[in-house]
Parts: C-alpha cells; structure tokens; sequence
C-alpha cells in the first residue's frame, strides 16, 4: 500500500505529466473527430434531420449516415456504442474479442501507443527523481528512452503479436468452442468465457507488468540494453511476487472503481448547447481519471521498484540541464 | 393451368384482368373440416437417443387436388441436407459466406426404407429415385420421386406406407440436438404440393423454407422416459412401456407440418389466452430452467400476438399453442410450425428491449401467416415473412412501448441497453437492412433463387417497408381491412402473389399495380430529394421562393412537398412523383424557412431521407459538432484501452 499511495503521491506532485498525457489523448483523437464532424455536416447539409440530430437522437439519420462509403470509413464505426458506458463496454469487449479494426482507428492506435512509448522515458524519469525536471530535462529523458523503449517494443510487440494471434486464437476458437460444443446452459458457457477472458486478461495483465518493470529498470537504472532490462524486470518479478500482485490488484482495483463510477454517471446523448458541453466536461473528466490510473501504474510501480533495492534510495540532486540517469544521480548524492 | 378473371373497379372506373397461378380444383375444405385435409400422416416414431437416431413408420392418405391425374409421387427427405458437403443446402451456405465444414458427428440424414402404394385394393411396392428439380444437383438427395403403378385422378384418395430411419443431425437449420435436448422440423418423408401445373416438391435452399398441404397428423413419439415432449396439436395420451420409454400421443387437424421437441429438463408452464370476442387458447410454455422468471414475459407476447392477430386478421382457431424456449446453442430458435413454435431469449434479457417479446410475437404471428393462410415459402417467402415482420411490429408497437435499442458485448453476453434510443416501427432497422441490399433482387424471383445472403433483406424487411407504406397511404384501417380480407380468403389454402395484390386493390378501391410493378416486380430505389431553396427578396417586403424536388431513385412514388414560411403559413403540393424534377415558384409576403418532400414519410421504402428537406436555418453544424465530439469520447476510450498494452 505504500508504493501505491506513493504512486499516487508521485502523480499528483507532475501536474504537467497528467496534462501532457491528457492533451496527447486529445490530440490524437481531435483530427478523426474532425473528419468525422466535416462528414457528418456535409451528410446533414441543410436538412430538418439536423434539428432532432441537434436536439436529442435521431436514429433514423443516424443509421443513414452509418451507412454511407464515408471518408476514411469511419461511419462504420459510428454505432449505438459511442453513448455513453457503452463505448468503454465496446473497447474492452473489442480488445479482448479481438475484433476487427478499421485501418484509419487503427492508425490512430498506433500513433497513440508510440507517442506513449516516447513519453514514458520522460514519465518514468520524472516519477523516479520525485522532483521537477523542467521540460527540457523531461524531453532530453523521453528523447534518450525512446529508441530504447521503441526495440521494447518491438519485443512487446512480437508477445503481444503471439498473445493475439496464437494464444488467443487458441482460447477462443478452440478451446472454448471446443469444450462448450456440447453445452446448451447459456450461464455455463459464459462462465467459460468469462475463464477465457481471465486467462487471457492475466496473460496481457503479465505481459504489461514485466514491460513496465523493464521500462522501469531502464530508466532507473540507465540500461542500455533491453534485453537486460527485461531479463531484470523478469527477475524483480519472481524476487517479489506477492508485492508485485499486491500493488497490481490495487492498481486495478482503483481502475474498476473508475469505471464502474462511469457506469453511473456516464451521460446519455444529451443536446446541443449546454448539455452537450456538460457532457463533453463528464467524457473528457473519465478519459482524465482513466489516464490517472494509467499513470498510477507507472508510478507506483516506479515506487515499488525503488522501494525494493537498495541503490535507489537516493535524493534528488540539484537540478542540472541534462539531468543524468537516476543512477549516476544516486551515486553523485551518496558521493557529496 | 386455371383461369381466373379477377375483375374488380376502381374509383374511376378501372378494370383490369388478369391470370393466376397455383391455385387448385379441389382445395376447398372437407366436409366438416377448415381446410381440404388432402394429406394426412399417420406416423409412428422412436427416438434412440443412444445413438441420436429416429426410427419411423408413416401411412399418407393423399387427395390429388389437381385438376389433373399423376402417376407420380415427389416427397421432401429435408434431412439429407446435411448427408453430404454438395447438397445444395451446403452449397448455397458456402455462397453466402459460411464455409465452415460440418464436423463428422453434425451430419443427418433421412433413408427411406420401404414405400408402398395403395391404389384400389392393391399394395404396390415402388422404387425411390432422386430427383433435383431446382438446380439438377446430382449429389442433392433432398427430394425423392416414384412413378405410380396407375394414375391418381384429381380428387381420389390414395394410401402411401413409408418406413424409414434417420440420423439425427447436431443443429442445422433449427433442427438437430444439442445434450439431451432436441428438436424436430423437416423431419419425416413428406410429400409436395401438387398444383395445377405440376408437382411442387423444391429441393431444401438454405434461405427459404417450406410449403405443404394441410391435414390430420396424428403422430406417436417414444422416447426415453422422463423426456418432456412437446409437439404440433394436442396431446391426448402418454404411456410408458416397459422398456424405460413413453410414448406421447399427439393429434392436430388443419395443419400443414408437424415439430415436435423432446428434453428431461423442460420447465412446463401453461396459462389460458382469454379474450372477449376471440376463442379462448390454452397456452403450453416449455422453458429453459435458466430462464425460470421470464414466463411471464413469454406468455404476455404470445397473447399480443393472438390479440392483435386476431382483431386485425382472423382468430386463432386451434385451442392451443406451444411455445418452446430452445435450449442455448441448439439453434432451433425463432421458429414456426404449426400449433408450436421456438421463442428465444437470453440469460441476461434486460426489460424494455424486445427479446424475447419480439420474437415471440414474430413467431406466434406466423400462425397466422403461414400456419393458417399456406403461402409458398419456398418461391413467395415474403407472403408469410414479409407480412409477419409488418404485422409484428404493428403488435410490438402496440404491445410493448416503449421499447430500446440493445447491444451486446464480450461474445454477446454482456447487453446494454440505450436509453436514447427508443425503437420505433420507422427506424426498427428494418429500412437500415433494407438499405444495404435494396437492389439485390426483385421480390418476384422466387425466394429460392435469391443470392443466399440477401433474401432476409428484401423478403422481411422491404416487404414489411412496403406494407408500412401502405399503410401511411391508405390509412390502417383500409389496410387491415385487406388484410383481413385476404385471410379470410385465404385461410387453410395457398395463396399466390397475386391473390394478395388482387385483395390490395380491391380494398383500395383503385389499381394497385404499378406500386407493385415498383416495389414486387422491380429492384429499384426510391429516392426524392429537395434539390434547392431559394427566398430572396423581391420587392418591398416581397419573397419569391423557389422550390426544386428531385427524383434521384429510379422507383416512383406520389408525395407531398411542403414550403413552410417563416410566418407559420404552409404551400402543400402534391407530386405525381413521375418526373424527375419539379420546381414550385412562390410570391408572398413571408420568406421560406423549409421545404418538405413527402414531410408525413409515407414512402417508408425512401432509402434516403435526409435529402427530403432543406432549411434556411440549418443546424448541421450544432448536430454534428455534437456527435463528432461523443463520436471523440469513444474513440479516446478505445486509445485507453488499447494504450494499456504500452
């Protein structure tokens, strides 16, 4: 718990970070939208259908426009789904349904993860010292874990890679169809599933956890090699299984507490003008409390990790202009 | 072939003949009966539920209905559907996109092992033969064919024993057995339909259904005991044998098919349908112990449907129905047969949305289109689906409102329910389906024929469309009393296509036909749209409005176009719809606001309604900054979600 709360402690001390991550969320999704809006305009035009589009649902020009070759073929994924609880229901469902995604979302995906990939090695840097670092220091970190964090994921990629393809094919295609052939109660089949999903869920869940630690190990510790951070990461893990668990299992716990207050409050399709703006704060509220506990993850895994060995007691030094890996700062610290 | 003159007037004076098919000499009831009872079985069945096989023994008294004599028999053996992967079932499935190979213990099939014929006081023993009528499918064996000793003149009755032997397939086509649940359709020898012009025996399509003449089935079961059973008709006794079996006694006259379905772990439920001026119906609920708590939802469908079905159309005149909740991945839901049909529900159906309602309102109502009046399913689909899906949404509006959009998740356990969107008869996705295949095939290819994958679409829901138009033209209670004329026309015989237009225009009181031309005989679209708004200033304190309505479908179709000014006043027009364009010029007083084709949308079928109006005042950019923003909220949940894996 106390790697948790300093997690916590941690984020909240980088204001800059949470807002960071929260424009790049934003930016990322901002152009599509755009796309989306010009589409949905020019679809609409100058047609009473606008009024009721405006003032509430209407479906009837919404299956309409859903089925119109838009640009990019985002109208496809214009569906019941984007209300409210719904769309948070429908990613999940499609990650670990592994449904198909459109090319353009798709893109948008990845753009996102490599943008997270180059923010962390600033994140991480930023969570280990507990300290400002100014922006240039948080760049210059983000900037050298980059290249690193990008091989990382390379080899995340290929897991990932066999957990999708292979794994999950597996799970899900055999196994599952395999073993509830013959069923015929929908409750024991789903219990099934929801193994299925348990299996896999923990699978992903692992795979993230020994990643983070590697990024973590990389910048805590300066390592160069990839390699040796995840062979390191690995045996931090096995070293300290139960308070890795531990702070795993709070970590999503506070992020199931996130989106089940979601569940409830989460608004419907409301109208234009105030409501909509309403309901523009209460989305972008959940996209920044979700963000939280992503960050969470990182931080407190951070703390755990340096909670836990010995060499990273350290203080922070004074600020320098190119900070120096944590390390060679621990080691200038103990030196004075 | 028959002549007959239908001749009837219009309000102007119209007349028109014209021919129609299929209809037989000798199809009127029997004496003392509702329907002709020209084919009755007689059937004797055990169910080895070891090695999932069906052993039976059937006699068949046939009356040739025909004005003419054969010297042949066609029978269905709809199980060899699956005997072999060059069915054309099979076939037809892998054009439409399932290629998924059948695993060897899925496979079923029918043998017929003895056919006899009794012609006079002789028994004659025949030879089967295969015959592929459709397609000339060789390894089809759906439909077997025997060449009579003699003719059987129209109106004689003869006498046909059949014993055979059958494998039970894993779930095709609503029919198989999944654990210890099974369930019957297709699943006896059963003869065709001799018409006028020849014998109606269509090989099994894996998109249409079926089509037979009606009769006395009275038909023994044995089974295991302890199976519940439930079954076309009334059951009037159950006795065990010594061996650890059962036999249940069914008996139903006036119908066309028997299903039946057998399980140790059916929860039996029954409640009485009672109403003041509609026979009373005992109502027979076989559940799934996993849906114990949605009796009540099933049994309250079940009586919209007799309720409304019966005040618009005809009662119900049989006594009894069941309805049968199909066990989980049996895929025997959504079902009709005669007396009996297969609901559907889920685990987790959350109140408000339409399952199990929908479809058990769907299903019930089938007893009336396609129970009571016989269409051909197999060529004329959408006289039973077509008016089905129309009349249920008629008794889910009226039964069931409000009523949401649901979807699932997480394999499609997991509903959520849209509270935003409320399920209307214009927008029950039936016109979003339409939409997507509306050119795909003209309603008037038999259904058969259609490419596999778009039957559903033009046979459900662009005849649902076009009756929902009708309706919005003719007024309800013009439409319904067609219809219920129509059925009562119609009831216990096999209508064709025409019959049903015939009884449009005469309730309609004009010619019906070139709206038929359009949305039966053709596949094109209709589209009309509002090309330009002009209201400029013309003078002191004068407008001249200028109004351009466009035809962009090829289908044509009156409407209405409506200016509305911004001092409230309107300028209706009335448009034959037959040009391609129109343009209204208007000098007032008052600048236009907005222009309106059809504003009542009566012309359901229009593929594109949001071309139909114009404003000067638009809120496109307010509606769509709204949706691209919620659109936005979704798409940074699904970077959230996917950035966990970074």
């Amino acid at each position: 718990m106390r790697s948790w709360s300093d997690g916590w402690r941690r984020v909240f001390a980088a204001p800059a970070i949470i807002a960071g991550v929260f424009v790049v969320t934003l930016l990322t999704a901002l152009p599509l939208a755009g796309v989306m809006g010009v589409a949905m305009n020019q679809h609409l035009g100058a047609s009473l259908m606008a009024n009721e589009a405006a003032d509430g649902v209407n479906y009837d020009w919404w299956q309409e426009f859903a089925s119109q070759g838009n640009f990019l073929s985002l109208g496809s994924t214009f569906t019941p789904s984007i209300l409210g609880f719904a769309a948070t229901l429908d990613s999940f469902s499609s990650l670990l349904d592994r449904r198909p995604i459109i090319p353009a979302i798709g893109i948008a995906l990845a753009v996102y993860m490599v943008a997270w990939l180059f923010l962390s090695g600033g994140i991480l840097d930023r969570y280990a010292r507990g300290r400002r670092t100014g922006a240039y220091g948080f760049f210059a970190a983000s900037g050298v874990f980059f290249f690193r964090f990008l091989r990382l994921g390379i080899a995340a990629g290929i897991v990932y890679g066999f957990l999708f393809v292979y794994v999950h094919e597996w799970l899900f295609t055999k196994w599952y169809v395999n073993v509830t052939r013959d069923l015929s109660v929908e409750r024991t089949v789903f219990y099934w599933r929801l193994l299925m999903y348990a299996i896999f869920g923990g699978l992903l869940g692992l795979t993230t956890t020994i990643f983070d630690y590697a990024k973590v190990r990389a910048v805590v510790e300066d390592r160069r090699s990839m390699t040796w951070a995840l062979v390191a990461a690995l045996r931090f893990l096995v070293r300290n299984p139960l308070r890795v668990v531990a702070l795993y299992v709070a970590n999503a716990a506070t992020f199931l507490v996130a989106v089940a207050a979601w569940a409830l409050i989460a608004p419907g399709a409301g109208g234009a003008g105030l409501s909509m703006w309403v309901a523009v704060i209460a989305t972008q509220g959940y996209v920044l409390a979700r963000l939280l506990v992503k960050l969470q993850f990182l931080a407190s895994e951070t703390a755990l990790f340096q909670r836990s060995l010995a060499h990273v007691g350290y203080a922070a030094a004074q600020a320098t202009v190119r900070p120096e890996p944590p390390i060679v700062e621990t080691m200038f610290d103990r030196s004075a | 072939m028959r002549r007959r003159l239908a001749v009837f007037f219009s309000g102007i004076g119209l007349v028109y003949a014209s021919m129609a098919a299929g209809s037989q000499l000798y199809d009127q009831p029997a004496a003392g009966a509702r329907s002709p009872r020209n084919a009755s079985y007689d059937i004797d069945v055990q169910l080895e539920h070891g090695d999932r096989s069906l052993h039976g023994r059937e006699r068949i008294r046939w009356r040739n209905t025909s004005a003419h004599p054969t010297s042949e028999l066609q029978f269905h053996l709809y199980w060899n559907a699956w005997r072999n992967a060059d069915s054309t079932w099979l076939r037809e499935r892998r054009l439409g996109g399932n290629t998924t190979t059948p695993r060897s213990d899925a496979w079923g099939w029918t043998d017929v092992r003895v056919l006899r014929v009794r012609l006079g006081d002789r028994l004659f023993g025949l030879q089967t033969r295969y015959i592929a009528p459709d397609d000339g499918n060789t390894a089809d064996r759906t439909v077997i064919a025997v060449t009579l000793p003699g003719p059987v003149a129209p109106n004689e009755t003869i006498e046909i024993d059949l014993e055979w032997s059958a494998k039970i397939p894993r779930p095709f086509s609503r029919t198989g057995y999944i654990d210890d649940y099974y369930f019957f359709g297709q699943w006896f020898p059963k003869l065709g339909v001799l018409e006028d012009a020849g014998w109606n025996t269509h090989q099994f399509h894996s998109g249409t259904e079926f089509y037979s003449d009606y009769g006395v089935y009275d038909v023994r079961m044995t089974v295991p005991r302890g199976f519940v059973v439930g079954a076309s008709g009334r059951e009037l006794d159950v006795k065990d044998n010594p061996n650890g079996t059962t036999v249940h006694h069914f008996h139903g006259e006036d119908i066309h098919d028997f299903a039946w379905t057998a399980s140790p772990h059916f929860v039996e439920r029954t409640r009485t349908f009672e109403h003041p001026s509609l026979p009373r119906v005992q109502m027979r609920l076989l559940l799934q112990p996993e849906h114990a708590g949605q009796e009540a939802r099933h049994f309250a469908a079940t009586a919209a449907a007799l309720k409304y079905y019966g005040e618009w159309f005809g009662a119900y005149p049989y006594g009894n129905i069941t309805i049968v909740d199909p066990a989980f991945q049996s895929g025997s839901g959504g079902m009709e047969y005669p007396t009996l049909f297969t609901a559907g529900t889920r685990w987790i159906a959350p109140a408000r949305v339409t399952v199990p309602e929908s479809v058990t309102i769907h299903e019930a109502g089938h007893q009336f289109w396609y129970g009571i009046v016989g269409s051909n399913e197999f060529e004329h689909a959408w006289m039973d689906e077509g008016i089905n899906q129309f009349s249920e949404a008629r008794a889910d509006e009226a039964a069931f409102t409000p009523n949401y959009i649901v979807r699932r998740y997480f394999g499609g356990f997991i509903p959520w329910v849209f509270r935003d969107i409320r399920v209307t008869r214009q927008i029950d996705e039936g016109l979003s389906n339409y939409r997507l295949q509306a050119e795909s095939d003209a309603e008037a290819t038999p259904s058969f024929r259609y490419w596999p994958s778009t039957g559903g679409n033009i046979t459900y829901y662009k005849t649902a469309l076009w009756l929902h138009t009708l309706e919005r033209s003719l007024g309800w209670p013009t439409l319904q009393r067609i219809m219920l004329s129509y059925f009562d026309r119609w009831k216990f015989r096999h209508p064709q296509p025409f019959d049903f237009f015939q009884a449009v225009s005469e309730g309609a009181a004009r010619d019906m036909t070139p709206f038929f031309d359009e949305v039966y005989r053709g596949s094109n679209t209709f589209d009309y749209g509002v090309q330009q708004l002009v209201s400029a200033a013309a003078g002191t304190g004068r407008f001249r409005t200028t109004v351009v309505a466009r035809r962009f479908g090829e289908a044509t179709f009156p409407v209405d176009v409506v200016t509305t000014f911004a001092d409230g006043s309107q300028k209706s027009e009335h448009w034959d719809g037959v040009d391609r364009r129109r343009i209204y010029v208007y000098d007032g007083a008052s600048r236009a606001r907005s222009v309106q084709v059809d504003p009542q949308r009566i012309l359901l079928l229009d593929v594109n309604y949001t071309n139909n109006s114009r404003t000067l005042e638009p809120r496109a950019s307010e509606a769509s900054l709204k949706w691209s923003l919620r659109w936005m909220a979704w798409l940074q949940d699904a970077l959230l979600t996917y950035a966990f894996l970074v």
